[in-house]
């Protein structure tokens, strides 16, 4: 029992230097971290990063909120970062240690959710839309009716992922609505479209990569790094549609946390990450585009000109970012979510 | 001769039944072995054979420093939990009924009544307010959790052992003047310590597969191998999930076959 009680004792004296130099915590979605990147960012400040996983942007909030957390960065969803301006949780950012924060692409400097970047960086962003394998259907892909008309070659083939927001929100955009919508007859000409053209599809699930790939599914709601993927299992079979009547898109973004510990570290990070041939390695990673002008030259062929990364021109106008909803529209939409899974 | 009586083996059926229950049981868990060989990034589309996925897993640092941490986790948890869970076992036996011990059972085993998730977030804000207090972040509070939610299940087993160990060889010891740390050492302590390898067993088992505790007690860089494969869910997943689940797999069976052979010579 002693030997335990030593060995515990000698391992929690080990273990506590959350905040030693040249030390940064950075509390991060799972599998989204480049390690080249924090390798290189070690090479060159002498800086060790420690990723932390999360999976939902809840569980970060509930951890950060409860205080004590330890870490220094956090990278939440566009919709999430009001919420954290708002609880105090992280900070505005000092731009005198920023040198590289104009390299930001114009379109990702006056974001909605952070005004002028007073408080985050972009890290990555996507599109959710639809995945359509054409050797199927031959027709337009881009339009929603894809999945809420469905045409006679895709029914019982298409998929549609489980993700409430996504679905809902391309709906009410096909209704002519705006997301967050409080207008009740909006929402009933898109709750009716959803359950209507529900029973011509397969299927509520995850995992469009692997069966879009082996063309288990003709067709899905699907994320764009994930179409990309499956396009090249296909070898270009598999397409991604940008519906015209509208289609979500999303950011995630880097912020300072209040109670960071490592404050210069951190924003030798953010800074770090800011150039064109850093941001490069964060989406060669995850496959995603980064909002860093000048990151496409760094990237890996394949990206440069994947149509599901960069948007062509003539969809560009269509994609809108999801706003935090207020708790009325988030009744409505969750409403229709559990009438739909029923 | 064994016509008589009830026995399950002799239902009809009752081939096919345990049959199918051991399909359903492994076939999943084979098919995820096969797929950690899978030269292509799939889980699911079958692209050759190599070991690529576990030399990846293998050069992968957050995987090696994940596991390592479990395992420090998962036997200084067991540990504790087994000898805290040892001696309650003997405080609740080894004397004579007294008022409130059907209470005291049901506190010992609280954390198998109460949802995980309720313990994980009393814990989160309880831990936090000390990290805030101490600035501590170490690996402490991991422990302290684990090793508080693996003292029942190390309990029941050293508890129905004790129950059902013949009193009077302690009796006979006692009757020859042993003293009663002699009767502990020479005569309850080997009879027991089936019971006690058990218990630490099972606590090792839990404490290494735990998710939702885990999840809200870490601090930062305190991945453990089930959170960092949570984690992963969102992205793509690759075959090195799969190789990492046949190496923890593997350990398991080692594990199990270990204490197989350890209780078997004893007996």
């Amino acid at each position: 029992m002693k030997k335990i009680m030593t060995a515990t004792a000698l391992m929690l004296a080990t273990t506590s230097l959350a905040s030693a130099e040249g030390q940064l915590q950075l509390f991060n979605w799972g599998n989204y971290t480049n390690p080249e990147l924090l390798k290189k960012f070690e090479a060159e400040t002498g800086i060790t990063v420690t990723v932390t996983d999360y999976d939902s942007n809840d569980a970060a909030l509930a951890k950060v909120e409860a205080g004590g957390s330890g870490f220094d960065l956090v990278v939440p969803s566009a919709n999430y970062v009001p919420i954290w301006i708002e609880k105090g949780l992280i900070v505005e950012l000092d731009n005198s240690k920023l040198a590289n924060k104009g390299n930001i692409a114009p379109e990702w400097m006056d974001v909605a959710w952070d005004p002028g970047r007073k408080f985050t960086v972009p890290w990555q962003w996507g599109s959710t839309g639809i995945a359509v394998n054409t050797k199927v259907y031959g027709g337009d892909i881009n339009t929603s009716d894809i999945f809420l008309n469905v045409p006679a070659e895709l029914k019982g083939k298409i998929n549609v992922v489980p993700e409430m927001n996504d679905v809902v929100n391309m709906a009410i955009f096909w209704a002519g609505g705006e997301p967050c919508t409080e207008d009740l007859e909006v929402l009933k000409k898109a709750r009716d479209a959803l359950i209507a053209a529900k029973p011509d599809w397969i299927s509520m699930d995850y995992g469009a990569t692997e069966k879009l790939s082996n063309r288990d599914w003709a067709a899905s709601l699907n994320w764009n790094g994930s179409t990309m993927r499956a396009r090249i299992a296909t070898e270009g079979e598999v397409q991604y549609g940008y519906p015209k009547e509208g289609y979500p898109l999303w950011m995630d973004s880097v912020a300072l946390l209040k109670d960071a510990q490592n404050v210069e570290e951190a924003y030798k990070f953010i800074d770090f990450i800011m150039l064109p041939e850093n941001a490069a390695m964060i989406s060669d990673f995850a496959k995603y585009a980064n909002g860093i002008a000048g990151s496409e030259a760094f990237m890996p062929e394949d990206m440069k000109t994947a149509p599901e990364v960069v948007i062509p021109e003539e969809h560009k106008a269509a994609g809108r970012f999801l706003p935090t909803c207020g708790p009325k529209a988030q009744e409505y939409m969750t409403a229709i979510w559990t009438e739909l899974q029923k | 001769m064994a016509e008589r009586g009830f026995q399950v083996a002799r239902l009809p059926g009752f081939a096919t039944t345990a049959v199918l229950v051991f399909i359903a049981l492994y076939l999943p868990i084979f098919t995820l072995v096969a797929y950690s060989f899978n030269a292509s990034q799939s889980v699911a589309v079958w692209g050759g054979f190599s070991f690529g996925w576990y030399e990846k897993a293998w050069a992968n640092t957050q995987v090696k420093e994940a596991t390592v941490r479990s395992l420090i986790i998962a036997v200084s948890a067991s540990g504790i939990a087994t000898t805290v869970a040892a001696l309650a076992a003997l405080g609740t036996t080894r004397r004579a009924r007294f008022k409130g011990q059907t209470a005291i059972y049901v506190m010992i085993n609280q954390p198998l009544m109460v949802p995980e998730i309720v313990t994980a977030v009393a814990l989160l804000i309880f831990f936090a307010q000390i990290k805030v207090a101490t600035g501590y972040q170490g690996l402490g509070y991991l422990i302290l959790a684990h090793s508080a939610f693996c003292i029942p299940f190390a309990y029941l087993p050293i508890r129905a052992r004790l129950e059902g160990m013949d009193l009077s060889l302690e009796t006979a010891a006692a009757d020859l003047y042993a003293s009663s740390w002699q009767t502990f050492r020479h005569v309850t302590l080997p009879l027991l310590l089936p019971g006690i390898i058990a218990g630490a067993m099972l606590a090792f088992v839990i404490s290494l597969d735990d998710v939702v505790i885990t999840e809200f007690v870490k601090s930062g860089g305190q991945d453990t191998l089930p959170t960092y494969m949570l984690g992963q869910l969102r992205r793509q997943l690759t075959p090195e999930i799969n190789a990492i689940s046949t190496g923890l797999l593997a350990l398991t069976v080692v594990l199990l076959t270990a204490f197989f052979l350890l209780t078997r010579k004893k007996e």
